[in-house]
């Protein structure tokens, strides 16, 4: 109980803390305002084309609401791989690492305690000009239904970013694995195109893979929610979260028995 | 003129032995961003595979669009990586160290630092624009053209923006917002867009510049379109070196010890 309080604790004061300065979280969160507006008209004119009302059992509003969840959770995300590798790196590790908490979850704290306003303010504007664009969501329940699995998205994020950050520990710079893993995940999440719209043979493999769970999971119970999807896209959660832990788990403590610093 | 050309290869010349000091480093995030380039643009096979087009924009537009997009910011990133984060060097006062140089400030400032990424990105760009079916061989000369001229409006934006840093202090997320837009608009059609819409994105935001028209002019050469660039070139760059100036009257620094390396 005692740790979970500590771990609690570490999340509040992130949190506290990335309130400190409004006007740089306002700031950082205007930045889906474009990406909206651009979705809104590229979606727009797809439909208008395409001579239906419904793509891949999506409408356009729905498509828009889709996108703006997606875009929350991946613009909410804290550059955590580059936090580690930085650690790794400049030997600060070895500072959290004296310390009387864990290494990965003293990350996982403070990186859901930069998460949460982030997204809450993203959700807020994004929410704000697809409102305005579109109307209000078909399913505003949706959204409640969708909380869980996108907590569940924010952990495999972790899970992942974390590993690609302890790849400091081979590489000297980390960058290249980072862009590589956000396209994947843009891609094979469906972070800029619904998965529903892909080739099927596409959709069954991405469905499976832990991108759709970090973005298209969520993004597609919040439109559609159904007690069905909920437990499917929270069952896959599970799995890949058991899966991705067990590996970063298993990577850091290889990584550690490689670590030395100099000096002080 | 050619003096400052001497001096700028110099400094270039500096900056790529400084960032092949660490070659794994260095050849990762050189393929690393080609890869990253490849994988984003697969979206885009997606959309057109299912969609066609969109208002006659179709896949090998954007081959070329987002070839002449990636050289161009590979290009400044490379060359002029300092444009980037300029609006931190105002703000922190770390202009000090190139105003007691002799050398042209805004010059200096930018060109002295190099971003390895770009190299893929740079790259990237040719093979984008040989795999869109419209190679030519008297296209690849209006690509390099093109991709020069809107390397200057990106580098012109980048320092407009950056520069109100001389007037507003710190303001990171602006120019990452900014930067951001550019961008993204200048990747998607320009057929999406409506009347009102495009004169954005010929002049607050000039990512028609950088992206649908330069490969247009790839493509189909008109005089027109090259008018356009050249024009959107020079006086991007006129204005950005201006305000430049005009805010480094007003730039003061504090007692600060900066080190530059």
């Amino acid at each position: 109980m005692n740790s979970v309080r500590k771990y609690w604790a570490i999340f509040q004061i992130t949190l506290i803390n990335s309130l400190a300065y409004p006007g740089e979280l306002i700031g950082r969160s205007l930045m889906i305002i474009p990406f909206m507006w651009i979705f809104y008209q590229l979606w727009k004119v797809t439909f208008a084309a395409s001579g239906s009302d419904v793509i891949g059992d999506l409408t356009l509003r729905d498509t828009l609401w889709y996108l703006m969840l997606a875009e929350t959770i991946e613009l909410g995300r804290p550059p955590l791989a580059r936090t580690i590798s930085e650690n790794v790196k400049d030997g600060s590790i070895a500072y959290i690492l004296n310390k009387p908490y864990d290494f990965l979850l003293y990350h996982f704290s403070t990186a859901m305690g930069e998460t949460v306003f982030r997204a809450v303010m993203n959700a807020v504007f994004g929410g704000a000009v697809i409102w305005w664009l579109v109307g209000a969501p078909a399913h505003p329940e949706g959204f409640l239904v969708a909380l869980p699995a996108v907590f569940g998205a924010w952990i495999l994020h972790f899970c992942i970013m974390a590993m690609i950050g302890l790849l400091a520990f081979v590489f000297e710079d980390v960058s290249a694995f980072m862009w590589i893993f956000q396209k994947f995940a843009f891609i094979l999440g469906g972070m800029l195109i619904p998965l529903d719209f892909y080739p099927s043979w596409l959709q069954v493999i991405a469905k499976l893979l832990p991108f759709s769970s970090m973005i298209y999971g969520p993004a597609r119970l919040f439109v559609t929610p159904s007690l069905s999807m909920f437990v499917n896209v929270m069952s896959l959660q599970v799995v890949w979260i058991t899966v991705l832990g067990l590996l970063l788990t298993l990577a850091y403590r290889r990584g550690i028995t490689q670590l030395t610093v100099n000096g002080g | 003129m050619l003096k400052e050309l001497k001096f700028l290869l110099a400094v270039w010349k500096a900056n790529l032995l400084s960032v092949m000091e660490y070659r794994v480093a260095f050849l990762t995030q050189v393929i690393g961003m080609m890869v990253n380039n490849f994988i984003y643009f697969a979206i885009w096979i997606i959309f057109f595979d299912r969609f066609k087009d969109v208002r006659g924009w179709g896949i090998n537009d954007m081959y070329v669009t987002f070839g002449v997009l990636a050289s161009a910011f590979g290009l400044v990133s490379l060359l002029f990586g300092n444009a980037f984060n300029l609006s931190d060097i105002i703000a922190k006062g770390r202009l000090d160290y190139y105003l007691s140089m002799p050398r042209p400030v805004l010059l200096h400032t930018i060109a002295s630092r190099s971003i390895a990424s770009g190299m893929g990105d740079f790259s990237y760009g040719f093979i984008s624009y040989a795999m869109s079916g419209q190679f030519t061989w008297d296209g690849l000369l209006r690509f390099i053209l093109a991709t020069l001229l809107a390397a200057v409006v990106f580098a012109a934006f980048l320092i407009l923006i950056q520069s109100l840093a001389f007037w507003l202090g710190m303001m990171s997320n602006f120019s990452q917002l900014a930067l951001n837009a550019m961008l993204t608009f200048g990747i998607y059609p320009i057929t999406l867009f409506d009347n009102y819409a495009k004169l954005i994105l010929f002049t607050i935001i000039p990512a028609a510049l950088m992206g649908a028209v330069p490969a247009e002019f790839i493509t189909q050469f008109t005089w027109q379109t090259l008018a356009e660039l050249l024009a959107g070139a020079v006086a991007f760059l006129s204005i950005a070196v201006t305000v430049f100036q005009l805010g480094l009257k007003r730039y003061e620094s504090g007692s600060g010890i900066q080190i530059e390396v």
